[in-house]
C-alpha cells in the first residue's frame, strides 16, 4: 500500500517539534520516499544522528511494510 | 543474541577498531552490487583514499542486527571512519559535494567533477529495495 505522504511529514513534524518536512514520492510508488527536514532539534548533531531521529520517527511504517526506502536530506533552519 | 552473533559482533567491532576508514558495501570495490554501494565506491576513489572493504551480501542478516547493536543502522552501504559510522550513501554524498568528506578523511578535494557526473557504467545498477 503506498504510502500516505501528509501522514509521514506529519510523524517527522510530531517527532521534531518546529520542524519543516517536505516529503515526495521518489519513484512513483509511493514506496521510496524522499523526506527533506530542517529541525532545530538537529544543531549540534553529526548527520548520520539527524537521520537516525527523522529514521526513528517513521519507524513504524517502515515496520508494517509501508516504507521501503527513505532517503533523507537534513538541513538547519536557516 | 546467540553465541554465533555475539561472536560475528566481536569481529565487526575489531575491524571497525582495526581500519580507519571501512566501508561495508554489497559486493566488492571492483564489483558493486548495488548502486548505493557503487556510489559511495566512486567517491572514496575519486577522493584517493585507501579503505576497508567487506562484502555484506554473504551474511546480511546477521549483519543487520550487529549494525543495527553497534551504531542503530541497519542499511548498507555504511561508511566508518575513526572507529565511528559517518553514513550511509546519501550522507557521504552530501559531505562529498560539501567538502566535509574530504576533510574528515584527510584527503584532497578533488578539482574534477564529482563522481554522479562521471561516465555512467555500462550496465545499470541491479535495483536496491531497502
Amino acid at each position: 500500500m503506498a504510502a500516505d505522504l501528509a501522514e509521514i511529514e506529519r510523524m517527522i513534524e510530531a517527532a521534531l517539534p518546529g520542524a519543516s518536512v517536505a516529503v515526495a514520492d521518489e519513484t512513483g510508488t509511493g514506496d521510496h520516499l524522499r523526506a527533506t527536514v530542517s529541525a532545530p532539534q538537529f544543531e549540534g548533531l553529526p548527520r548520520i544522528a539527524q537521520h537516525r531521529l527523522v529514521k526513528a520517527a517513521v519507524k513504524e511504517r517502515f515496520d508494517d511494510g509501508t516504507i521501503h526506502a527513505l532517503s533523507v536530506k537534513t538541513e538547519l533552519p536557516g | 543474541m546467540s553465541v554465533a552473533d555475539a561472536e560475528l559482533k566481536q569481529k565487526i567491532e575489531e575491524l571497525i577498531a582495526a581500519n580507519p576508514v571501512l566501508l561495508f558495501m554489497k559486493g566488492t570495490p571492483e564489483a558493486p552490487r548495488c548502486g548505493f554501494s557503487m556510489r559511495v565506491v566512486q567517491v572514496l576513489d575519486s577522493l584517493d583514499v585507501e579503505y576497508g572493504a567487506i562484502d555484506v551480501l554473504p551474511v546480511l542478516q546477521p549483519l543487520r542486527e550487529v549494525t543495527a547493536e553497534i551504531s542503530d543502522w541497519q542499511t548498507f552501504p555504511q561508511l566508518y571512519v575513526n572507529g565511528e559510522l559517518l553514513g550511509g550513501a546519501d550522507i557521504v554524498e552530501e559531505m562529498f559535494d560539501s567538502g566535509e568528506l574530504a576533510e574528515a578523511l584527510g584527503a584532497e578535494q578533488p578539482e574534477t567533477v564529482a563522481p554522479a557526473a562521471a561516465a555512467p557504467p555500462a550496465q545499470s545498477p541491479p535495483l536496491q529495495i531497502e
